[in-house]
């Protein structure tokens, strides 16, 4: 049996295109080196240590205006061979489609510091445990907290190399880590959860202890909540709980969304779609953020897009097919996404940026004066209907009153649509934190008028 | 054995055994050896256009060591001796203890193995495209207002060999087919989504033109009909679940906190309640591994248990909940075959297979005509549970609201919302339309194919969280 020898991604990422060379097809090589490790702790011991060191390779080939694509974990030489020989084979099969291209060689790429950290492989696997195992007791340690569930350390080192019969020639390096747990405070029958997370580069950028006393404190702050009367109320959603609506929302803003008729701001371009107060762009090259990197999926260099500035919706995400489909020399914005090797690149976001407004979030509270804190959400893949722009979701959080969070509340549910939602954004803090959690957002609280609250 | 694409023989059972010797030399409770070959293709169809043909091959191998409390996991993208080897040595490295003990292989039943008639990948993919076409023709032929279809057809044949210190050592073939629609309708400036499958555990033989016509149909159908759609009502009145898809409240509501490892953790709310009422006696409910094409049916779990039928509710009182080995191990629960995993890069977790409500006596029509007010909820689109709370949510894609006993003006926007313990004991009549779908469920960053199902039901009341005040 030959082996290709692969040393790095991009050197089998070479190789596999030179061996996949053949006149009137176009090729792109992803190859995707890895190491992951996670951890897992329950009751003051670890539950699990699971490792492993992923590879594959995934070919997109275009035989004229067909594109195919194929995958494989088979790196031998008959692997390589195999893989090439099915994506031309799906492109054949596929039908024409003037818009598919592959990019063109970038000019250049941007310095994007830090993605690769080494602390990551230079912590030993103790320390590592150690974190987990604080996390959890430090929640445990909480008043009212009775379990502590999937309390889990994971990192992962990413090597990505991409190449084309275009002259795309890229490669890359990151490191990531988590610590995340959810925390179950009890009072009497009544059980309530919260979840608490620390995430960066390495280990040496988490926080074990301030992730579990968060998780422990944001169950806590739910014991004794009760559904409250419907009606319609300002509605003030905790940072985190944004993060995740405007990832929900923030499909609908890819060019391939509008592009095929499934997003409510296809006609909206130049419009005002939200409230002046709301300013979100789309950073693929804020430090700090999990989605940077000096490319994208394939290979398109990164950059910052302003998506809504001051209520107007002023762009939408491209890659390199819906750019030429929009013609009018639009061009990618790099945001190409990938997840792996296993599939075709899409349209995503890499780090939605919402501008802060001002204050802490108990100012913001104060301002509001009265109505709903929503601090934790659910129902959301299937509470969201992106074409339609309706959000019909679970969420638990604390009534304000008199400027001040309190009253509890559960069994709720909130309804409205994005239009609505953005448009009804009347006040911001300016207490933004990055959350890894549903993509990667930097996002602070706000308050939304008019959302209709249904309880009793 | 050789690594020798494109397929490859199997995995000898002295390697296996091997393998687990080398994974437990410094010791270990229980050592297993999971190996995978999967080749996928898919196809999807948007703008009248096949666009994305995708396949791929996924082969690799996992290696768990359970040491006391602790479970040691790692995987490699291949399926030869030397990776294998070198994964178990790689997870010995962590133990110092005596080495742990691999009992020999015991033939135990053979699963029937899956019929399949018509392997997919015997299938031309042109065939495959121009099913797909076809879904675009029938869905555009309905009505003029459908605006845009996008079709998904995906095929996948998967051999799983499991051998661990047991004495397991199991083998199964699983070959699935779907199609999937999803119909965007438009009027005036609202759009509305229509979306329907068709998915079997079974050959390509399952997808007839009639079949997949049907379904496109009914996707394109709901698209439409819910462009008259008027924002549902907020507040608390009973709700009548039409059966099939309606099955999501059994698996948000139940299902999801049956399951073992959160009854281990005590994280469930159904801890320690074996043997009590959790339901009215007319209330029954199965986790059903080996329902013929279900679609999270096979002959054994990822584990190499075989698959069953399990009660979990009879006449209202829970009798099981669902285990995986560790779980049922430490619990002393009977095995279930619910072992499963994503594929082999993953643990297995005790997860279900094709659940649903056993049928009663009544018609759908017979409790629609006897309840004067009421959100008919024709198809649900997922929805979300904390197992520990027993809270669940799921979102109503297509809504009625019934007045007077008759079925009235379709509503869209409504989530419901509310307790798992509370629901059960609200149903309050059942009727004889039992029908299981297909959909994929998502617990551990791992989805796995599963069948929900019902037959129509009413529950006394229900909080509906919509936007009409």
């Amino acid at each position: 049996m030959m082996t290709v020898v692969a040393s790095s991604p991009l050197a089998l990422a070479r190789a596999a295109l030179e061996r996949g060379h053949r006149p009137g097809v176009a090729l792109e090589v992803y190859a995707q080196f890895g190491r992951t490790l996670s951890i897992k702790a329950f009751g003051g011991e670890v539950e699990s240590v699971a490792s492993a060191e992923p590879r594959g390779l995934g070919i997109r080939a275009l035989v004229g205006e067909r594109r195919g694509y194929a995958y494989t974990g088979d790196l031998s030489a008959t692997g390589l061979d195999l893989v090439l020989a099915e994506a031309v084979a799906n492109a054949r099969a596929a039908d024409p489609d003037p818009f598919v291209a592959l990019p063109g060689k970038a000019a250049a790429y941007p310095l994007v510091a830090g993605l690769w950290r080494r602390g990551l492989s230079r912590t030993a696997l103790a320390d590592k445990v150690r974190l987990v195992l604080e996390a959890e007791a430090a929640a445990l340690g909480e008043p009212e907290i009775e379990a502590v569930e999937e309390t889990t350390y994971a990192e992962s080192e990413a090597r990505v190399a991409i190449v084309s019969s275009e002259g795309v020639e890229a490669q890359m390096e990151q490191t990531f880590c988590y610590l995340y747990l959810l925390a179950h405070a009890r009072r009497g029958t009544e059980l309530e959860s919260g979840q608490g997370f620390s995430a960066g580069r390495e280990p040496a950028d988490l926080d074990a202890v301030s992730a579990g006393q968060e998780a422990a404190g944001k169950a806590r702050v739910l014991l004794g909540a009760e559904p409250c009367p419907t009606a319609t109320r300002t509605v003030v959603f905790d940072r985190e709980v944004a993060a995740a609506l405007l990832a929900t929302i923030s499909a609908a803003f890819g060019a391939d969304a509008v592009q095929k008729g499934r997003s409510v701001f296809a006609p909206l371009l130049g419009e005002v779609v939200a409230s002046p107060l709301l300013s979100l762009s789309d950073d693929g090259l804020a430090p700090g953020g999990m989605g940077s990197a000096p490319f994208d999926g394939e290979g398109v260099a990164q950059q910052s897009t302003s998506l809504i500035s001051g209520g107007i919706l002023t762009s939408f995400l491209h890659n390199t097919y819906t750019a030429r489909k929009q013609g009018a020399g639009a061009v990618s914005s790099g945001n190409a996404s990938r997840s792996s090797y296993r599939g075709l690149p899409g349209v995503g976001s890499t780090n939605l940026v919402l501008a802060p407004g001002r204050g802490s979030l108990d100012d913001l509270l104060a301002r509001v004066g009265e109505g709903l804190y929503v601090e934790s959400i659910s129902g959301l893949h299937s509470g969201v209907n992106p074409v339609s722009g309706e959000i019909s979701v679970g969420v638990t959080g604390r009534l304000i009153e008199r400027g001040v969070a309190g009253r509890p509340v559960r069994e709720v549910t909130i309804a409205t649509d994005f239009l609505t939602f953005l448009k009804g954004v009347v006040d911001i803090a300016a207490d933004s934190r990055w959350i890894p959690l549903y993509g990667s957002a930097l996002c602070p609280s706000f308050a939304v008028d008019g959302v209709a609250v249904s309880g009793t | 054995m050789v690594d020798t694409a494109p397929g490859f023989p199997g995995l000898p059972k002295e390697l296996g055994m091997a393998v687990l010797h080398r994974a437990l030399r410094k010791g270990g409770d229980l050592a297993e050896l999971f190996v995978e070959e999967r080749r996928s293709l898919s196809l999807r169809l948007e703008d009248r256009k096949v666009e994305d043909v995708v396949s791929g091959v996924d082969r690799g191998s996992s290696v768990r060591v359970v040491r006391g409390p602790s479970t040691y996991f790692g995987y490699v993208d291949a399926v030869d001796e030397l990776s294998l080897q070198g994964l178990a040595s790689r997870l010995s490295s962590g133990g110092d203890g005596r080495p742990g003990e691999a009992a020999p292989i015991v033939e135990g039943e053979r699963g029937t193995g899956q019929s399949v008639e018509q392997r997919p990948d015997g299938v031309e993919v042109s065939t495959k495209s121009a099913l797909l076409r076809l879904v675009d023709e029938t869905c555009r032929g309905l009505s003029s207002e459908v605006r845009q279809v996008a079709a998904v057809y995906a095929e996948s044949v998967q051999r799983i060999w499991v051998v661990n210190s047991r004495g397991v050592f199991a083998t199964d073939e699983r070959t699935r087919v779907m199609i999937a629609v999803t119909v965007m309708a438009q009027r005036d400036g609202v759009i509305q989504t229509g979306r329907e499958t068709l998915a079997h555990y079974g050959g390509y033989e399952l997808l007839t033109e009639q079949a997949v016509c049907d379904v496109a149909r009914k996707a394109a159908d709901k698209a439409v009909v819910m462009l008259s759609a008027v924002p549902a009502p907020a507040g608390r009145m009973p709700v009548i679940l039409a059966n099939g898809f309606g099955g999501v409240l059994f698996h948000e509501a139940c299902g999801h906190g049956l399951e073992a490892d959160y009854i281990l953790k005590k994280t469930s709310v159904w801890e320690g309640k074996l043997g009590q009422a959790v339901a009215g006696g007319h209330v029954s409910a199965y986790d059903d591994g080996v329902g013929a094409g279900l679609w999270g049916s096979a002959g054994c779990d990822d584990e190499g248990t075989p698959c069953e039928r399990t009660v979990v509710i009879s006449e209202g009182i829970l009798t099981n909940y669902l285990s995986d080995l560790l779980r049922a191990e430490k619990l002393g629960l009977p095995l279930t075959g619910n072992g499963r995993r994503q594929d082999y890069r993953h643990l297995p977790y005790p997860r279900m297979t094709n659940t649903y409500f056993g049928p009663g006596s009544a018609t759908c029509e017979e409790i629609i005509a006897d309840t004067p007010r009421a959100l008919y909820a024709k198809s649900l689109s997922g929805g979300e549970v904390n197992p520990a709370t027993g809270d669940f949510v799921f979102g109503v894609a297509e809504g009625y609201m019934v007045e007077n006993g008759q079925v009235g003006v379709p509503v869209r926007g409504a989530t419901l919302v509310g307790s798992g313990l509370e629901v059960l004991m609200s149903i309050d009549v059942i009727a004889n339309d039992l029908d299981i779908k297909a959909g994929m469920c998502g617990k551990e960053g791992q989805m796995v194919p599963v069948g929900s199902g019902q037959p129509t039901l009413r529950i006394r009341e229900l909080t509906i969280g919509g936007t009409s005040l």
